[in-house]
Order: structure tokens, then C-alpha cells, then sequence
């Protein structure tokens, strides 16, 4: 017997979805509003983030490379986004200081569009005459065989700082063991929770959870960029807030509160 | 300012965004139909990378840049599996499968077995019991260790509950948290794409 198809044009389950993503929408437009009309916005400052400019410096003096890692993600996923434009940022730094880069790419299509991203950095750093054809350059898209070429690249070239940004799996822990092996600075930002161990084990500083997210509007702190990380917080203490009343909602004997919370 | 990928990147990313929460079934086919384009544009793009790693090599090699007896074997391989493709398919018994099987998949069995060896190196640094944190980490890591064992619930039975809590409480909770903070994080930056404010995968900052 065949399947019954769906027919309905909205799926009550996911109200609670809805209304999060209404609420983000919201904290977002706020900000925004905030950003244009000048207001200070304050962020926390993130170590890590701040280590980039003393890693690329550290490399423009010694006369190495700086090498960056966009993780194994494809375009679908949002650590790759959010590598893409970190590595922006980081092309125009390495640009103004005359410092070399290397991206080795792990998929195709966002290697090419990391290729255009860092090109445009150049340009936009003064510098489009400095950039190197071949600075991203696809490897491989076999997890173990773009291991085998990184780890190559790490102790042939001895770059002196290893940027590690996006979706990292087993891998993370081989290419983070050997950057340390070789004296490189180390920075990390992983959207793989099971992964992030491994980084903070082997590399000098790591963003956690949502900084990655974050870094690239850090990095470049323009307001109405800064203004989404602002939005993040607000929703990361509007979600805090509604998971310690729903917790003791539940000690009080009502559950229905941390029930309406629940994803399907 | 290029406003034609703006404006796909809106619709595609809204329409999305709709689509997850609509669950009619001529929907969800609209929703397949886009997944299925994406897959058209990755093998063009291979097409575009294996060019990319091609020069890359060409020019270690012609070079000779440190390491181009590398860039000889991987220009080979590339060439071989190419050509052997194409010629002969992809199919069981094949140039490529045989290669693919004997070769390259206990390569990479080889290269994930030396996994046991950077764990051991990376726990003997991160287990250093230098302030109070990594000297809880270390407490906690020997507790995890014996607990996970036969040996360990022969010497106290007491081990595999505690370690079970570990797992359970502190270390999900922790795991939560971070999750939490990933989950809005993707949520910020897929709304900065469709909404244009970050453009850095147009080559624009």
C-alpha cells in the first residue's frame, strides 16, 4: 500500500522553531538598528581571535608561510560559510603585513570560492599584485589522502602559523598533533563539538561553540557585522534564561514548559 | 556591486528556510529538485579543482620545488585514474576499482591507525598535571580509563556508575552548552548570507 502524501502547509511541531527563528530575526533587525545609529556596540574580546594578527605578524618576521585550514565541510554547511569569511580576513591581513599564505582545500567548490575571497582580500588590501596564483589550491576531497598532503605540506614548509577554521572530524587531531610537532602558533575554531578536545589538547588557542561564528565579524569590525554577533548573545541569553525556567518548571511539577522547547 | 547573486542568494536561502517548515509533499519534491542541482554543480566544480591540483603540481614539478618526486606521483595517479575512467568505467573489476581498493583504501586504513599514536602523544601533554584544571582533567581522565575497563569494575565496583555520571552529567552538560552556542551561531550566519550582510563568499568583505 502506498504512502499517503502530505498535504499540509504547516507543520505544528516546529512552532516553537518558528518563533525561535522570528525571535533571532528580530534581535538581528534591533541591532542593526543600534549599529547604524553609531551606538557602541560592546563585544567580549576572544583571545584567540586576537592571537591572528600576533600569528601573521609572528610569520612576516620569520619568513614563513601562514597556513590556513577551511576543515572538510562542502558549501552546504554553515562552518564552511563561516571559515570563508574568516579566511577574508585573514588574506587582507597577511596581504598588508607581506606575509605568504597557503589554503590547501579539501571540496572543490568551496576551494574555488575561497580562491576568489582571498584574491579579492588582496585587491582590497592594496595588494592584488602580491597574490600568488595557486594560494588556495584544491587537494583532495579523500579525507585520510588530504591528511597525508597537510601534514606533508606542515613538515616540508614549516609554516609558522597553522589557522585551523570550520568542520574538522577525525582528521583534527593528526593535522593539530603535527602543527604543534613542528613549533607552529596554533589557532582553532571547530563547529564539531566531539572535535574540539583534540584542538584545545594540541593547539595554542581555540575558539569554542559560537566564536567561530563570530570571528569573522570580529575580525573586521564593521558595526552592522558586529551588530549580528550582539543579536547571537542576546539569543544565547534569551536560551539560557529559558532553560533554567523551564528547569524549575519541571522541579515544580510542570513540564509542559520545557516540553514546548523540545524539536522535532 | 553584483545585486543577481544577492537577490538567488535571498530567494534560494528564504525559500529554504520556508520549505523546512512546510511539510507538503509538492514542496518537499521542489526541496529534492534543489538538492539534486547542487550535486550538478560539484562535478563541474571537481572538474575545476582536479584542473587546480594539476597546476599546482605541473609546477612543483617543472620546478623542481622541494618535494617533486611527490608531485610526479600525484600527477601520475590523477593521469591514471582519469584516463582508466574513463576508458574502462568505474564498475567492480575495473583498473579503477582494483586501484581504489588496493591501494588507496588501505592507505587510508593506515593512515586513521596511526590515529592511537597522536592520542597517546596529545593525552601525555594535555594530562600534565601543571595547574588545577589540568590536574582535574588528569584525575578525571584516569577515572575514565579504569571505569571503561573489565579491570576497573574487578577492582572497585563503584568505578562504571561514576564514570557513567561523568558521561551523563558534567561532560553533557558541557557538550550542551556548546552545542547551544553552535546552533545559533549557524543560525547568525546562514541570516547574515540571505540577508546580504556578510558577502565574503562573493569575494566581498
Amino acid at each position: 500500500m502506498s504512502e499517503a502524501l502530505n498535504t499540509s502547509w504547516f507543520d505544528p511541531a516546529r512552532i516553537n522553531l518558528l518563533v525561535g527563528l522570528a525571535l533571532f530575526v528580530a534581535f538581528l533587525v534591533i541591532n542593526i538598528g543600534r549599529a547604524r545609529s553609531g551606538r557602541e556596540m560592546y563585544i567580549r574580546p576572544m583571545a584567540g581571535l586576537k592571537a591572528i594578527d600576533e600569528a601573521i605578524g609572528r610569520a612576516t618576521e620569520m619568513g614563513r608561510r601562514v597556513l590556513y585550514l577551511p576543515g572538510l565541510g562542502d558549501m552546504s554547511e554553515v562552518g564552511t560559510l563561516a571559515s570563508i569569511a574568516i579566511l577574508s580576513r585573514v588574506a587582507r591581513r597577511a596581504a598588508e603585513m607581506g606575509c605568504d599564505l597557503d589554503v590547501p582545500g579539501y571540496d572543490p567548490v568551496a576551494s574555488t570560492i575561497m580562491d576568489g575571497a582571498a584574491r579579492q582580500a588582496y585587491i582590497e588590501a592594496g595588494r592584488g599584485d602580491a597574490y600568488r596564483p595557486g594560494t588556495v589550491h584544491y587537494v583532495s576531497a579523500q579525507q585520510f589522502a588530504y591528511v597525508a598532503a597537510v601534514t606533508g605540506i606542515m613538515l616540508r614548509d614549516r609554516p609558522a602559523a597553522n589557522i585551523y577554521m570550520g568542520s574538522f572530524y577525525a582528521e583534527s587531531l593528526f593535522l593539530a598533533e603535527t602543527g604543534n610537532q613542528t613549533g607552529a602558533i596554533q589557532i582553532a575554531g571547530c563547529d564539531q563539538v566531539t572535535q574540539l578536545p583534540f584542538f584545545v589538547c594540541a593547539c595554542d588557542y581555540t575558539l569554542l561553540g559560537e566564536e567561530l561564528f563570530a570571528a569573522g565579524a570580529f575580525l573586521g569590525r564593521e558595526p552592522v557585522q558586529l551588530a549580528t554577533i550582539a543579536a547571537q548573545d542576546w539569543a544565547k541569553a534569551l536560551a539560557a534564561a529559558m532553560v533554567v525556567v523551564s528547569l524549575l518548571a519541571s522541579v515544580l511539577g510542570h513540564p509542559e514548559l520545557g516540553r514546548l522547547l523540545q524539536t522535532r | 556591486m553584483r545585486y543577481g547573486p544577492l537577490l538567488v542568494t535571498f530567494v534560494v536561502g528564504t525559500a529554504l528556510v520556508a520549505m523546512f517548515f512546510i511539510p507538503h509533499h509538492k514542496v518537499q519534491e521542489g526541496q529534492s529538485v534543489l538538492l539534486d542541482w547542487a550535486n550538478v554543480v560539484y562535478a563541474f566544480a571537481l572538474i575545476l579543482g582536479s584542473l587546480s591540483l594539476w597546476a599546482s603540481h605541473q609546477r612543483k614539478f617543472l620546478s623542481r620545488a622541494e618535494g617533486w618526486p611527490y608531485s610526479f606521483v600525484t600527477l601520475a595517479a590523477l593521469a591514471f585514474v582519469t584516463i582508466a575512467g574513463v576508458v574502462q568505467g568505474v564498475e567492480e573489476g575495473t583498473l579503477v576499482n582494483r586501484y581504489y581498493n588496493m591501494v588507496n583504501s588501505p592507505l587510508a586504513s593506515t593512515m586513521f591507525a596511526l590515529l592511537a599514536f597522536f592520542i597517546a602523544s596529545a593525552a601525555f601533554r594535555a594530562f600534565r598535571a601543571r595547574n588545577a584544571e589540568a590536574t582535574l582533567l588528569l584525575g578525571t581522565a584516569i577515572i575514565m580509563m579504569i571505569g571503561r575497563v573489565s579491570v576497573g569494575e574487578f577492582l572497585w565496583s563503584g568505578f562504571p556508575p561514576v564514570t557513567e555520571w561523568l558521561l551523563d552529567v558534567p561532560n553533557l552538560a558541557a557538550k550542551r552548552a556548546i552545542a547551544l552556542g553552535i546552533g545559533l551561531g549557524a543560525v547568525s550566519t546562514a541570516l547574515k548570507i540571505i540577508l546580504g550582510i556578510d558577502r565574503s563568499y562573493l569575494g566581498r568583505s
